[in-house]
């Protein structure tokens, strides 16, 4: 039973770094811990009938060359056109924000004819360096300080792509990225809801407000990144990963939890299952988080102390909590006439209100007006609940992983009530039609889907965890001072988020690609 | 009418700040004709001593020294002139539950204060400066020379980035990533990868934080705690000191010395706006009418100030106006200078000792620090906020009459936007002052007794007095985007400006504020290279 490499974790990061290293013909088995795979994207039934299709909604992130590469539309992947997203107002309209960049800035425009055209010239400006973002997104970070020709030619190429940006763009791709989100959308809008609105993806689950600097760099990463839905949601990607890894002859096994990253003489041997069982391979991959996997998984000891003190020196604290809710009927919001959306926002209506979410969690407290970022999978999927009822899938920013008190069930049960509070004020039936709520904490999400921190990205966003820098120094380039092994989840560049293509990238970096 | 009809300048410069008075010292230096035009009564800018009370000499904006960059004080030959900096004998921290943390020349006894608080952190604590100055490497030549341009696409830079890079390189992968990181993390991520006692990273975080709009949390303050570090004084880092005489003394010796050299300083002369002809800077024009034509003329006001009122916006390129409006100013600390009757007494540690000759730091934790930003986010004065204060008159007794003290206090937060306007600072200046008081009467308890005068200077007053816009204190915030080769813009950081003939000196231009003196010597050097004057 000798393998080629096993790889730890079934999310897509894993599964895709499996199907490119058996296309190489490695012989691989993947190994998850959960009963399916899928990872934080497996579809989750919290309560008998109803389920929510993962924990993550940022699933526009799928480059579509990965996609091909990986020959995910052959085993059934279909992007869709990104849905609507609905900000919600107290006391107002709000404004529903199209998927496509042209509807949504004559969406903004109607409410404001200067943020229509500041948003029409901010799209413009994404699409110019996009072509520069989305190679930096596709390919692994080039090394800060070059060893090799290799190294050398890679970075003349980056500098040459460089070159071919306008000058113009690029200083002022130099002067934003590391600016913080609210300065960067205040110089361009002045409609105080859509600035909060379109800062929060950018400090989903990290630990900064949207005034921390550097948070404009997360939201210029994700503007530049394909922008298209996947139809059937996050559970679709893993679905077809799951088929191309069964055509290319990968081994999947579930309920098979790793305990221990072997070595011998510093060099990867196998692993060790929680059952005891050891499994042999000189290359393992692990898409678990980077903290978990070379601190926990590998023994005491195997490290060099400089090596584990950068480890522990990553920061991966989860700052959100997700809350699903069963409703008897729809999620149906004040003014919006029977219309029924998708993706919703809510904050307070001012970026500085998002800020003050985020002020909670330094003094170690969960906001008491939390920040929701809101999916209704049902209003695409009507099978997720029974029918005429539906599933809302809510991320409420900011709660702290280490909270004063400690996450006992009573602060659980605060934490969910104030973000059905937030809820209630713009959907006044929500109460009556609420059969079941789950609330996951940063604690529960650690202990639940082994996420170290409850760190929804396996590592924060911040400038100096990115890119080059991402998740450490010595791993940036997938392959880690212990020989034989390599690590390719969401904690690897190019981050967080539903997509494959860390576990791709660090699958390249095993076959030399 | 024009009294100078006849006099030819090489160079004017507008604004007798430290800044303004090196870069003409050095043009002066170079056989050039300058003439310095400032607006007060006296030079110095914000490099200023004042008997604000009869008897006290405040130190009113800047309070220490330690950036002054050693190179500009030999070629000026400063001490000759008066330039002499008393050391600052330790930075004593007081918390409110009665302990104390000292931190002072003496390694071994800071050692035995933090180990009182940590053992492991007194041990890190030896070796931290040793830290700070391996990557003080990487800034020290960026501030010593102008700023190299990555996005550039002249050969000649792309060469000294090169060499740059491989000198870089030589430092070794470890140190370079330190580098990257020290860049973009913030303070206390920063040293809480080091320590473990709160008592020690909050005090040691507020290098991070002070002139900047951002919080001891918040990204980037990592690199401003370097900036800070960087001081030296007989090559000794994290040295400060207090100049004989206050900081005023340091505008006095380099004016002193650019007089010797040649250059003319007018007083009481303020320019109204440039002369401008054919859109090129031809000259200036004084309030009072009179104009005077240089062949160069050199700004040493802040980015806003020369763009927007000495150029005015009708001479320039709505493009360009709209780079110099973004550009952020946000002023948001204050100053409090108070005219003691005697020594007060800090109740950790009652009595006259050598902890009352140098820094008094209240910062008490990191959530204490982060609540006096959180109330500056949302545009009030912190209710307590986070102070460096300093008894000048215990270094050097001239500034007090025999027996009485001046005691100055660095405030910080107090943002210029209010979020009732920052025309309602004239309305809060005093409930300012009363909090500032309050908080450190905590501390001192016999302080408000022994008051016998106070003046509050708040950014708004900062702005009015000093010309500082938005009471700025460096000019323009010091945050990653407007740094290096963004200061003060894209492709602008060479101290030339878009204005023909127009140049800029001061600290909104690379490497940014301080009492440095690199902005105005870079800028004479790079005016010369060119053959600009």
């Amino acid at each position: 039973m000798g393998y080629d490499a096993i790889v730890v974790g079934a999310g897509p990061n894993g599964l895709a770094a499996a199907v490119r290293l058996a296309k190489a013909g490695r012989k691989v088995v993947v190994l998850e811990r959960g009963e399916a795979p899928g990872g934080l994207s497996v579809k989750r039934e919290f309560h008998p009938g109803y389920a929510v299709p993962g924990l993550l909604h940022d699933e526009a992130l799928v480059p579509r060359a990965v996609a091909a590469k990986l020959g995910l539309t052959e085993h059934g992947l279909a992007f869709r056109k990104a849905p609507s997203i609905y900000i919600a107002e107290t006391n107002g309209p709000g404004i529903l924000l199209p998927g496509d960049p042209q509807g949504a800035a004559e969406a903004v425009g109607k409410r404001s004819k200067h943020d229509g055209q500041s948003y029409t010239g901010l799209r413009s400006f994404l699409d110019r360096i996009a072509p520069l973002v989305a190679a930096v997104l596709a390919e692994a970070p080039p090394p800060l300080a070059p060893g090799s020709a290799g190294d050398v030619w890679q970075l003349a190429r980056r500098g040459l792509a460089l070159w071919k940006v306008n000058r113009r763009d690029l200083l002022e791709l130099a002067r934003v990225a590391p600016m913080c989100v609210a300065d960067f959308l205040n110089e361009r809008f002045e409609t105080p809801l859509l600035v909060e609105a379109l800062a929060a993806p950018a400090v989903a689950s990290t630990w900064s407000g949207p005034w921390s600097a550097g948070t404009n760099t997360n939201f210029l990463l994700r503007e530049c990144a394909g922008g298209e839905a996947l139809a059937g949601g996050p559970p679709a990607l893993v679905a077809s990963l799951y088929a191309a890894s069964r055509a290319a002859g990968v081994e999947l096994r579930t309920g098979a939890e790793v305990k221990r990253i072997r070595t011998d003489k510093g060099k990867v041997t196998g692993v060790t299952l929680a059952s005891g069982e050891a499994i042999e391979a000189p290359v393992v991959l692990s898409s678990a988080d980077p903290k978990r996997t070379m601190l926990k998984l590998l023994a005491p000891g195997t490290l060099p102390l400089r090596i584990e003190e950068e480890f522990h020196k990553l920061r991966s604290r989860g700052t959100a909590a997700k809350v699903h809710l069963a409703l008897s009927g729809p999620l149906e919001l004040a003014g919006s006439d029977g219309q029924l959306y998708e993706a919703i926002r809510i904050g307070g209506g001012h970026v500085d209100d998002l800020e003050r979410a985020f002020d909670a969690i330094k003094y170690r407290r969960f906001s008491e007006k939390p920040h929701l970022e809101i999916r209704v999978p049902t209003v695409a999927d009507p099978s997720l609940a029974p029918a005429g009822h539906h599933v809302v899938s809510i991320l409420a920013s900011f709660a702290p992983y280490h909270l004063d008190g400690g996450w006992t069930a009573e602060a659980r049960k605060r934490l969910g009530d104030a973000v059905i509070s937030v809820l209630e004020q713009h959907a006044p039936d929500l109460r009556g039609r609420i059969i079941a709520r789950e609330v996951l904490t940063p604690a529960d999400l650690e202990a639940q889907f082994a996420l170290t921190g409850g760190q929804l990205h396996h590592g924060e966003l911040a400038l100096d965890q990115l890119l080059v820098m991402r998740p450490t120094p010595s791993a940036a380039r997938y392959r880690t001072v212990v020989p034989g092994l390599f690590l390719g989840g969401s904690g690897s560049h190019p981050g967080g988020g539903v997509r494959p293509t860390a576990g791709w990238l660090a699958a390249g970096a095993v076959v030399g690609a | 009418m024009n009294d100078f009809r006849g006099t030819r300048y090489d160079a004017i410069v507008v604004g007798a700040g430290h800044n303004g008075l090196v870069c003409a010292a050095y043009l002066a230096k170079a056989g050039r004709k300058v003439l310095v035009l400032e607006r007060r009564h006296q030079v110095g800018g914000a490099t200023t001593t004042e008997e604000i009370h009869p008897g006290y000499k405040f130190t009113c904006c800047s309070y220490v020294v330690s950036l002054l960059r050693p190179w500009i004080i030999r070629d000026l030959d400063l001490p000759r002139h008066g330039y002499e900096i008393l050391p600052l004998e330790a930075t004593v921290t007081p918390f409110p539950d009665g302990r104390y943390l000292v931190r002072d020349s003496d390694p071994e006894r800071t050692r035995r204060s933090i180990a009182k608080f940590s053992p492991h952190d007194a041990e890190v604590y030896k070796s931290f400066g040793q830290e700070m100055a391996e990557l003080g490497r990487l800034i020290k030549p960026m501030i010593d020379e102008p700023a190299p341009d990555p996005l550039s696409r002249d050969p000649r830079e792309l060469l000294r980035i090169a060499r740059l890079g491989k000198h870089l390189r030589g430092q070794g992968d470890r140190w370079l990533y330190s580098n990257v990181k020290m860049m973009t993390m913030s303070a206390v991520d920063f040293l809480s990868e080091r320590f473990e006692c709160e008592q020690l990273i909050a005090p040691m975080a507020i290098s991070g934080i002070i002139g900047t709009f951002l919080g001891v949390r918040s990204p980037g303050t990592a690199y401003v705690l370097l900036h800070h570090y960087m001081g030296e004084i007989d090559g000794s880092f994290r040295a400060w000191g207090l100049p004989k005489g206050g900081t005023g003394a340091i505008a006095e010796a380099i004016a002193s010395s650019a007089r010797e050299l040649g250059v003319e300083i007018r007083t009481e002369a303020p320019v109204a706006h440039l002369l401008m002809e054919n859109g090129k800077a031809a000259g200036v024009v004084l309030g009072n009418g009179d104009e005077i034509r240089a062949k160069a003329v050199i700004s040493g006001l802040d980015p806003h100030r020369t763009f927007l009122k000495l150029v005015g916006e009708e001479h320039l390129d709505p493009e360009l106006t709209h780079q110099i409006k973004r550009f952020k100013m946000r002023g948001s600390s204050g100053k409090v200078n108070l005219a003691l009757d005697a020594l007060p007494t800090l109740a950790c540690l009652p009595g006259y000792g050598p902890h009352l000759q140098g820094g008094i730091t209240i910062a008490p934790s990191i959530d204490y620090l982060e609540r006096a930003y959180d109330d500056a986010k949302y545009g009030a004065f912190s209710r307590r906020p986070f102070m460096d204060v300093l008894i000048p008159s215990m270094t050097d007794p001239t500034l007090a009459p025999p027996g009485k003290h001046v005691m100055s206090i660095f405030v910080q937060y107090a943002p210029y936007h209010l979020k009732e306007g920052a025309a309602d600072w004239p309305n809060q200046r005093e409930a300012f002052g009363d909090a500032v008081i309050d908080t450190l009467s905590e501390y001192m308890p016999d302080l408000k007794n022994l008051i016998l005068h106070r003046q509050v200077l708040t950014p708004w007053d900062l702005e009015q007095i000093y010309g500082l816009t938005e009471g700025n204190i460096f000019h323009g915030e010091l945050s990653l985007e407007q740094l290096a080769f963004l200061r003060p813009m894209a492709g602008w950081s060479r101290y030339q400006t878009p204005v023909r003939n127009l140049w800029m000196c001061a600290s909104g231009t690379h490497p940014g504020g301080g009492i440095m003196g690199a902005p105005g010597a870079l800028c004479a050097k790079m005016m010369l290279g060119k053959r600009a004057v």
